[in-house]
């Protein structure tokens, strides 16, 4: 785990959505590649790290997984300071996670800085013959709010690797096209700095919603 | 409905003063109850049988009573069906028909008279030999006391109270939910907790909980709280457990509980609920809106640990690692998570005064290593201190 401290860039990634849609396994898939089907439900903020690489660049993801549980809300408000990028993620199988996507979407917009780049997760989709939210469906809806769209079983790991992989590819073009729009000479982090990079409020970063 | 908003208001004053004034207002009201229903019986599907201001009258009940103009011209149709209703024979009213017909004006009239004067008493009195038919969904909740009868108060005290209903109902389905995900994870892998009559028993005690506890409801981990009762009383019933016995021990985290008796079985869920309210009535606003009880806790171990190692406390200030964010579960689940349930048996002995300073000391005992992490260590490695807390527990254990 201690991949340590050679990286280029640092970003804060947070996991959202309801109870129970999988974000605890999207992370631990992640990160150690690892799926438990017991998993205890999350308490406040679990953490886990890992690098990247993009165009020659490493990209050292911090994610911050939280609890679903609306209790938790004002709590894990405060967990969203600082991060540039949040998978919102839903269970294909319950409509009723899905629905709730749109409140989700205002806790951002109150409590998330205004560029943080979002991409919709439709996990579970191993739970074929469940389904109950429509892939077309949830794509339109996200083209229509500005966020990617991603399908993904933390369970068969189909497309885990893409959707963190498109996120914070995402996030490093957005982040280093203004570094070069800021400076000619970009700053380029010694290895072993960290650089958290939160996004300015800036008209680039819109571009972070066209991933499909 | 739009044209019905015309007379709101000022008009319905002066309709109960009309009212007081003479018995032909009351049948006019009584005719108007029938004006809106289609005296034709047979289709009696879809929206033509219901009242076009059946909103209006949700709004405020007391809108049963206006007068609607154009009455009059139904008013054949609708004597007909009275005395069909009220009479065998068709033709000429008898005595007896007649009689009964004033004797129910009558109370109409005084049902009508009293409301008009906004007077409760009067209304139960007159209830007394009866309410008439179209006047019971308003008398029932005004003798109840659901329905105020001041006409400045009758639809907000309805709305308010329709609202409170609709958000016990979301309440109640929104706990189910939650303790239906939680209850197959909580203590996952062991063997107890897997169990069906286990997981019955649980769902039961964290959901009679949370119905007694509208303010904080279902709170994740509040699960955790319960199972070290759980644990413990099962234990007192299977053998083995008592060290003085030579039998082999019989763990209870692997016993299917549905062998018990279904008395003891009860039993232990019965304790197991009980103890668990005991111990949440300590900590009431540790599961409220926004947990003020673990926020306050947190910063006190916050204040606790900076008195008592100012350099630990620095580093994790430099770092920018914030107590909230690892010290929140260690109060949420009281360090059920955190620790086994045979230790926080053992420690729950003296725990409930002392878990803010367990919690600090744990954290102390740990200086030397936590200083040396940076803030990538310290938390996205968050197993780091989840494995250290493991080993701690001969420590624990000795103090």
């Amino acid at each position: 785990m201690a991949d340590g401290s050679n990286f280029d860039y640092l970003f804060k990634v947070v996991l959202i959505g309801d109870s129970g849609v999988g974000k605890s396994n999207l992370l631990s898939r992640f990160t150690r590649n690892e799926f438990n089907l017991e998993t205890k439900s999350t308490i406040g903020v679990e953490f886990a790290t890992r690098s990247i690489n993009v165009d020659g660049k490493t990209l050292k993801a911090q994610i911050w997984d939280t609890a679903g549980q609306e209790r938790y809300r004002a709590i894990t408000a405060a967990y969203y300071r600082g991060a540039v990028g949040a998978l919102l993620v839903y269970d294909i199988a319950k409509h009723a996670t899905y629905v709730n996507v749109t409140r989700w979407l205002k806790e951002l917009r109150d409590h998330a800085d205004s560029n943080i780049v979002i991409m919709l997760v439709g996990n579970k989709s191993d739970l074929k013959h469940l389904r109950a939210v429509p892939t077309e469906e949830a794509k339109s809806f996200a083209a229509e709010n500005g966020l990617s769209f991603i399908e993904t079983s933390a369970l068969d790991a189909s497309n885990v690797e893409s959707a963190f992989q498109t996120i914070l590819t995402d996030i490093y073009r957005i982040v280093s096209s203004k570094q070069l729009e800021q400076s000619a000479d970009p700053i380029k982090p010694s290895s072993g700095d960290t650089l958290t990079v939160s996004p300015s409020v800036d008209a680039s970063a819109k571009a972070g919603g066209g991933c499909c | 409905m739009r044209d019905d908003d015309d007379d709101d208001g000022g008009g319905d004053d002066s309709d109960d003063d009309d009212r007081e004034g003479g018995a032909d207002t009351f049948e006019d009201l009584g005719a108007e109850l029938f004006v809106d229903m289609p005296v034709v019986p047979k289709a009696r599907q879809g929206a033509a049988f219901v009242r076009r201001d059946a909103a209006q009258i949700a709004n405020d009940p007391l809108r049963l009573l206006r007068r609607r103009a154009g009455w009059h011209s139904r008013s054949g149709s609708l004597s007909s069906q009275n005395s069909r209703s009220s009479s065998p024979h068709h033709g000429e009213p008898t005595e007896k028909l007649r009689r009964e017909q004033s004797f129910k004006a009558n109370r109409r009239h005084k049902f009508l008279e009293c409301l008009s004067r906004e007077d409760v008493d009067m209304v139960a009195k007159v209830a007394w030999s009866g309410i008439p038919e179209e006047f019971r969904p308003i008398a029932w909740p005004l003798l109840l006391g659901h329905l105020p009868l001041p006409m400045g108060l009758r639809s907000s005290t309805l709305e308010r109270r329709r609202g409170e209903y609709q958000s016990l109902v979301d309440l109640t389905s929104q706990i189910w939910h939650q303790i239906e995900i939680d209850v197959p994870r909580t203590r996952p892998g062991v063997q107890l907790w897997m169990h069906a009559s286990t997981q019955r028993s649980l769902e039961r005690i964290l959901y009679v909980w949370a119905m007694r506890h509208p303010a904080s409801g279902y709170v994740q981990g509040i699960n955790d709280l319960a199972t070290p009762f759980f644990e413990v009383f099962l234990s007192a019933y299977v053998v083995g457990t008592d060290p003085r016995l030579k039998t082999a021990d019989t763990d209870p985290e692997e016993i299917d509980p549905s062998i018990l008796p279904p008395p003891v079985l009860a039993a232990v869920e019965a304790d197991s609920f009980w103890c668990l309210s005991r111990l949440l009535n300590e900590i009431p606003e540790n599961y409220t809106t926004a947990q003020p009880g673990i926020q306050r806790s947190v910063k006190r171990m916050a204040e606790l640990v900076a008195r008592i190692d100012a350099p630990l406390s620095e580093h994790l200030a430099t770092q920018g690692v914030e107590f909230m964010q690892f010290a929140f579960r260690w109060m949420n689940c009281l360090l059920m998570r955190e620790i086994s349930v045979k230790n926080t048996a053992e420690g729950s002995d003296a725990f409930s005064q002392f878990h803010l300073y367990v919690c600090s000391a744990f954290l102390v005992r740990w200086s030397d290593k936590l200083r040396a992490m940076d803030f990538q260590m310290l938390l996205s490695q968050a197993f780091l201190l989840k494995s250290i807390w493991h080993n701690a527990q001969s420590h624990f254990m000795g103090k």
